[in-house]
């Protein structure tokens, strides 16, 4: 196995791409997807830890994180769908009129 | 030095993503692929080189560390959202097989069933159910890129920086001091139980012992959640003025209209 500094790193790594995904596409779907990403970096770090302290705590939070994106992802699509009816277009741009 | 080696490298990928990016103009690809793979094969070299403990296992680490972070990278850049989510299953095998690599298979199938089973499938359903025909301004340009990935990748440096100092010194634990190459043993010891299912058997009783409140929390959390998707996704369908008569609910089928 090796050190938990590679993982942290990796999982460090996951997270900056996943976010600029999220940060740089316009398409719902695809920043939704970004957020996943991130998720997957988390829980590699999250496991990491728990090996690093030797206990198995961190992979029942891993596994209560994969509630959280379920929920996530359920409750983010259902809302991709209502704001593709709205505006029968899946940019993000198109709900910046509020902006100034 | 090894730190400078890292902002270096960060620097090279962000600019390989900034490539990658879909622009109106049209992506330079192969320049990013070469510039993704090269820095990504330096990434693993450094951290293959910073291990201590070589291990014929840490090969398979390095590989499958390799394809996630370039499938990644190529999640947040392809234009056709289909080809994203295939991509993101490509990243979810690899993060399995690296939890896999660190004794937690449990979590590692959990994933596979929940993310490449579930998750993706509503995905592919959502693509399927709101997909514009061709190529359309909101996948082929980006919004920002150059912004997003400075600061991005300002934040992921900073985190591999601190990583880095704390790598330097063993840490300490309140029971005993492992040093960074976390010994395997820990985990066996870990898990209390000898039997040849010990870490689902451990996770198992952690789950349904002193996480047992969280379980049932989390359960209470996906009804809501499913309350919530029918509630926000619910179609509104106009009842149209047909012409019939509407009878009160209490003459409803009292009367039977004549042949």
């Amino acid at each position: 196995m090796p050190d938990p500094g590679s993982y942290i790193l990796l999982g460090a790594v996951l997270f900056a791409i996943g976010m600029v995904g999220f940060l740089a596409r316009r398409n719902l779907i695809v920043m939704f997807l970004s957020t996943e990403i991130m998720f997957q970096g988390v829980v590699l770090n999250v496991v990491a830890f728990s090996r690093m302290h030797g206990r198995l705590s961190g992979d029942v939070y891993g596994l209560f994180m994969l509630v959280i994106a379920a929920v996530e992802a359920g409750l983010a699509l259902g809302l991709v769908v209502l704001l593709y009816r709205r505006k029968n277009s899946l940019d993000a741009e198109s709900w910046s009129a509020m902006s100034g | 030095m090894i730190p400078y080696i890292l902002y270096v490298l960060f620097a090279l990928g962000g600019a390989a993503i900034y490539l990658a990016m879909p622009k109106p103009a049209g992506s330079q690809k192969r320049a990013a692929l070469v510039l993704g793979v090269s820095v990504v094969a330096g990434l693993m070299a450094l951290m293959s080189m910073h291990s201590v403990a070589p291990n014929p296992n840490n090969f398979f680490f390095y590989m499958f560390a390799g394809i996630a972070v370039l499938a990644a990278g190529r999640v947040v850049t392809h234009p056709v959202p289909t080809y994203s989510a295939v991509y993101f299953a490509v990243v979810i095998l690899c993060v399995a097989v690296l939890l896999v690599i660190q004794r937690a298979e449990f979590l590692a199938v959990a994933l596979i069933i929940i993310y490449a089973g579930a998750i993706l499938v509503t995905y592919a359903f959502v693509i399927m159910l709101a997909q514009q025909s061709g190529a359309v301004a909101t996948d082929t340009q980006a919004r920002e890129p150059l912004m997003a990935i400075l600061v991005s990748f300002v934040i992921a440096g900073a985190i591999a920086g601190k990583i880095e100092q704390l790598n330097s010194v063993p840490v300490q634990l309140p029971d005993r001091t492992i040093t960074q190459a976390s010994d395997a043993g820990a985990i066996e010891a870990a898990t209390e139980s000898k039997s040849e299912s010990g870490h689902t058997r451990a996770i198992g009783k952690l789950m349904f012992g002193p996480y047992l409140i969280v379980v049932e929390l989390s359960g209470l959390l996906l009804l809501i959640a499913m309350v919530g998707a029918i509630a926000i996704s619910r179609k509104q369908v106009p009842i149209e003025d047909t012409g019939e008569v509407r009878l009160p609910v209490g003459q409803i089928g009292r009367e039977a209209p004549p042949f």
